[in-house]
């Protein structure tokens, strides 16, 4: 069915209103739905072991119709993967069709939009643009993956002005199971969460904060049921601050974080300061350092990272980056191709 | 005497010559004024609304003088920089202003539809549109 959409989106698309140009989508006929997509492909060397990696294929649909406009985008997570550990050879195969994303918006008026579906939170700046091809590294921060939840299925508010500069606050519920629940670092059936941003010029602030309630544990070494019920769900909640110094050569990107339960801090801290600096138009070098101590999974690190982008187009990029880790053995080496359609 | 009269043209003249070309953003009449960062907002497509009309930004073609003046003026942002903000829009399901080939088709939509806004030389400013921000070189 997946394969049947995408082959007629795209002959629909060949009688597009507009010239389709890489990393912009296409539309379909003359409809308020354009059609594109995303792929990625990585190596990683870490500690004697190669790992080759076909990540993400992806197709997004979207379109607006008067005050109403909707997003969905459905993709294949590791679908192919090839580890090399010594002599030994392992392949798995990921053919399920995930949903990442599915949503209707309803624009009010100027100020206040609202949703209903499965999106991204509006925490932090990464987690807005979580696919490699968008990303500055190949690599995510630890802390946007054990912070906070990184999909609400529920519904939102948001209120935006454009005064001197631009504000934002936007109110994230869920008060039901996760859409595609093995599609979100944790599996929620509760979320109640904030965002306060604010922009002016090249400076933007974000607040975040929020509780949620985790109802499963993951363990990927047991492949038939990764997912186990837990017994006693764990409320969590997290509060997030994060700050952004974006000009046309470079740019300051910062998130820190920390998550507590009712009676104990579960993350004491997590976060980043990264730089990027555009050496051309095409090449780009970025310096990031992390540190996090994560009490829930009895983990801490601190992590320095190294990388290089190049973009011959800007829908396409090819990227390198090496990770020193006080954890040395977790020390790694990682190169990355990724194309936006 | 005539020394006198060589320096009082060239003092009125010098500045006239070097003042630059003018430019407009220009909407339909039924817009309300709108400052620097609402303009900005409409053609990143962040505001999409005003008054309950849906905002029609045009963009003169890719490459055009005056497109890459108005880029800069008005959205402070390069052109590569803003095909990587096109780029990370369509992920999250916006899409770029539609571009029109001249200045005379631009007025011509701005006049004809409900919401429309772009932006043509001030020489070219007639009464059926609204003139919401002016600049010059």
């Amino acid at each position: 069915m997946f394969k049947i959409i995408t082959v007629l989106a795209l002959v629909l698309s060949l009688y597009a209103e507009e010239e389709y140009r890489l990393g912009e989508g296409v539309q379909v006929a003359s409809l308020p739905f354009f059609v594109g997509g995303y792929f990625s492909s990585d190596y990683r060397n870490m500690n004697n072991e190669n790992r080759y990696r076909l990540d993400d294929i992806a197709v997004i649909g979207y379109g607006s119709y008067d005050k109403f406009s909707y997003m969905a985008e459905f993709e294949y997570k590791a679908f192919y993967v090839e580890t090399y550990t010594g002599d030994t050879k392992n392949i798995t195969r990921d053919t399920k069709i995930h949903t990442e994303r599915v949503y209707l918006d309803y624009k009010l008026d100027e100020n206040y939009m609202f949703r209903v579906g499965k999106y991204s939170n509006p925490i932090g700046f990464w987690n807005l643009l979580p696919v490699n091809v968008l990303r500055d590294t190949t690599s995510t921060p630890v802390s946007v993956n054990i912070l906070f939840p990184k999909f609400t299925t529920g519904a939102s508010a948001s209120y935006s002005s454009y005064d001197e500069g631009e504000l934002k606050i936007d109110l994230m519920i869920q008060n039901n199971n996760d859409l595609d629940h093995d599609y979100n670092n944790y599996i929620v059936d509760k979320h109640y969460g904030f965002n306060l941003s604010y922009e002016q010029g090249d400076y933007t602030l974000k607040a975040n904060g929020g509780y949620f309630r985790n109802v499963m544990s993951y363990d990927p070494s047991e492949a038939d049921e990764p997912y186990e019920s837990l017994t006693n769900p764990e409320e969590l909640y997290y509060f997030l601050l994060s700050g952004k110094y974006d000009t046309q050569k470079y740019q300051f990107l910062s998130e820190i974080g920390t998550q507590r339960k009712e009676s104990e801090i579960t993350t004491n801290y997590a976060g980043y300061i990264q730089g990027l600096y555009h050496f051309t138009e095409q090449h780009a070098g970025i310096l990031r350092v992390e540190s996090y101590d994560d009490k829930l999974n009895n983990k801490s690190d601190a992590i320095a990272i190294v990388g290089h982008t190049y973009r011959p187009i800007y829908p396409v990029a090819i990227k390198s980056e090496y990770q020193f880790h006080s954890l040395h053995a977790e020390n790694q080496f990682l190169f990355s191709l990724s194309v936006m359609f | 005497m005539k020394k006198i009269a060589i320096s009082s043209v060239m003092l009125i003249l010098v500045p006239l010559l070097s003042l630059g070309d003018e430019y407009v953003v220009i909407s339909n009449k039924n817009i309300k004024e709108l400052s620097q960062s609402e303009i900005k907002a409409i053609f990143l497509k962040k505001l999409t609304l005003i008054d309950a009309i849906a905002v029609v930004p045009v963009n003169l073609e890719a490459g055009d003088s005056l497109r890459v003046k108005f880029e800069e003026k008005l959205l402070d942002m390069s052109f590569e920089r803003l095909k990587s903000y096109w780029t990370k829009e369509h992920y999250l399901g916006h899409r770029p202003p539609v571009n029109m080939k001249s200045e005379e088709s631009i007025k011509a939509f701005v006049k004809k539809v409900d919401g429309a806004i772009g932006y043509i030389n001030a020489n070219s400013v007639d009464d059926g549109v609204k003139v919401l921000y002016k600049w010059s070189d």
